[in-house]
């Protein structure tokens, strides 16, 4: 016999998850292993538990679903993920093709049963498609980082910079430097048009441009809050930079 | 308090367009359009003997006396004039009008035959014709008599579309209860039933009373009371499923429960407070629903914590409904409500104000 499997819970609503948990207890070869009511506590939890599946609701505050499922997908082994959903007609049309991937509340026992004995993650296509339908659009609100030990999240919207460096990209912000595999491109195009690219390989957060410097050879610099050093604003971007802070004050 | 007078829809007829002649607003009317036909006789006249501004007074007192007359007599047969259809009730209201004119006319001749010498200074301002003078006032009174039910009839048209398109909204909004908060509350009762079946009864009960209010047929008015439980059963529910992220802090105990508000005007506003506001934070957060008598004006305001967070949910549900609450205050107070949305970084708060009409 193989061993359980290992769910994990994620709804905002606490009477949803207890009767989630109900349900698993009344199916055999489930184990119940942790609960949350947030997208960052389904990957704090998911990264500490290493759940096999996760039973993830779609609307929740702070992170929603889609979102979290997106930074699980990026997991060294991603779990799978079931959404939970009392009534999101685009998460539906997104699973079309495929009953197993979501459930509907209140859900039923057989349905749940099902699903589990089928769960998968959900394919890069279903991911994109879902994404692209979400209402809160497919602009992530934190990015995953993984440090020596934990997963770490960082709000969007403290990050200083991105700036790209041959393979990686580094992410500025508050807490330190982070790396991450991307490419400033499709940052750029995700975070637009939060984030100005004021080099070929720098990506500034207009809300954290502190001043604008003229350098010694005519060109500009941009001071970031809290940093001491100066990036480079390349001599192309210089009148696009200036416009978009003259729309930002 | 005064009864309610402007917010009397004809129960039994309601195509019925002429205005309530007995009310200010009307007489107002007319006698503006009296004045203002003054104005076009004085100008289109042109009477040497007399001083331009002399001229004009005669003809706005004459008109005066006849505005004030025709709405008397309307005002006195307003009973009569509803049980008509509107064809002959038009009819019978333009041989009022003429008729009246022809009286006021008449007796402004004769006061001007007994009174004063013809050729002298104020025998000048009185007809010296005695049929001819009849019958051009008979005509012109006619005439501006058949504009001026127009006028109205079009009026009354475009405020019965009005209405009609509000009612309608009414309609789709109490149809529109949010899938969401159905399935979720289906959910919950699910949850809820062996662990607590207590709590799930009542919440059965509650979820019931909550969709009778919005599916009931839109009474136009009810005690504040009774607005105020369909908003507190609706926290109710809304409680179990957010547990302690939900917090309702009522301060209503300074207006009159008795008065009387159009109904779903605090509970839609609930929902988006806890749709909008309070759901999205992952710690939650309190409402506030306060309200204060302020002399014969009343004020409710509800208040929500807002996220700050990079994506605005759609504002659209929130955007639907203060519009209808507006339109449908605006029709059971007309000119005397208003509605304010204010939102400050953490905060957004919507405040109703209209006025106190409480019932015996």
């Amino acid at each position: 016999m193989s061993a359980a499997l290992k769910i994990l819970i994620i709804d905002d609503e606490p009477p949803a998850r207890d009767r989630l948990k109900r349900l698993l207890e009344e199916l055999d070869e489930c184990q119940f292993v942790g609960e949350g009511g947030t997208g960052q506590e389904a990957l704090k939890l998911a990264d500490e538990l290493k759940p096999d599946v996760v039973l993830l609701d779609i609307r929740m505050p702070g992170m929603d679903g889609i979102e979290a499922a997106r930074h699980l997908a990026d997991f060294e082994a991603p779990p799978a993920v079931i959404f939970t959903t009392a009534y999101d007609q685009y998460a539906l049309d997104a699973f079309e093709t495929q009953a197993v991937g979501y459930l509907l509340k209140p859900v039923r026992r057989e349905k749940l049963e099902r699903a589990l004995a089928g769960a998968t993650r959900p394919t890069r296509a279903q991911m994109a498609k879902l994404a692209r339908m979400s209402p809160t659009g497919a602009r992530r609100s934190h990015i995953a980082v993984r440090t020596r030990e934990e997963l770490k999240l960082l709000p969007v919207d403290e990050i200083r910079a991105f700036i790209a460096d041959q393979k990686y990209v580094t992410i500025r912000h508050p807490s330190g430097e982070h790396l991450i595999e991307e490419s400033l491109r499709s940052l750029e195009d995700e975070f637009n048009p939060d984030f100005v690219r004021i080099h070929r390989s720098a990506l500034v957060a207009l809300r954290h441009i502190e001043a604008v410097e003229r350098v010694a050879d005519g060109g500009y610099a941009v001071r970031l809050r809290g940093s001491v050093e100066s990036l480079t604003v390349s001599r192309r971007l210089g009148g696009e930079l200036l416009r978009r802070i003259r729309a930002r004050d | 308090m005064s009864a309610p007078t402007a917010v009397q829809p004809e129960a039994n007829n309601s195509a019925f367009y002429l205005p309530d002649f007995c009310a200010t607003r009307t007489v107002f009317v007319v006698v503006l359009i009296a004045q203002l036909v003054a104005l076009v006789l004085t100008l289109a006249g042109g009477n040497r003997d007399l001083d331009f501004w002399i001229e004009h007074a005669r003809n706005g007192a004459f008109l005066l006396w006849i505005a004030l007359g025709t709405a008397f007599v309307l005002c006195a047969v307003r009973k009569q004039l509803a049980r008509l259809s509107i064809a002959r009730a038009s009819a019978l209201v333009l041989a009022l009008i003429v008729a009246v004119t022809a009286l006021i006319s008449e007796l402004a001749y004769r006061l001007g035959e007994s009174f004063t010498q013809p050729g002298t200074e104020l025998g000048q301002l009185f007809p010296i014709e005695h049929g001819p003078f009849l019958l051009r006032g008979a005509l012109i009174s006619f005439i501006i008599g058949a504009l001026a039910l127009r006028y109205f009839f079009v009026t009354h048209e475009w405020r019965r579309n009005v209405e009609m398109e509000a009612r309608s909204r009414i309609h789709a909004l109490q149809a529109r209860i949010r899938p969401h908060f159905l399935f979720n509350s289906m959910n919950t009762i699910a949850a809820l039933t062996r662990s607590d079946p207590q709590k799930a009864e009542e919440a059965v009960e509650d979820l019931a009373d909550l969709f009778r209010a919005n599916l009931s047929e839109a009474r136009a008015q009810i005690p504040l009371k009774e607005e105020l439980e369909v908003a507190r059963i609706y926290q109710r529910i809304e409680e179990l499923r957010l547990g302690a992220r939900l917090k309702v802090e009522w301060r209503v105990n300074d207006v009159p429960m008795r008065a009387m508000v159009p109904s779903l005007l605090v509970q839609p506003l609930l929902e988006n407070a806890i749709y909008h506001g309070i759901e999205r934070l992952p710690a939650g957060g309190t409402v506030i629903v306060a309200g204060e008598r302020n002399g014969d004006m009343l004020r409710l305001s509800v208040a929500n914590p807002i996220p700050t967070d990079p994506h605005p949910r759609e504002r659209e549900g929130n955007r639907i409904a203060i519009a209808n609450i507006t339109q449908r205050l605006e029709l059971a107070f007309p000119g005397q409500s208003g509605i304010e949305t204010t939102q400050t970084a953490e905060n957004y708060v919507v405040t109703l104000t209209f006025p106190c009409i409480e019932l015996p």
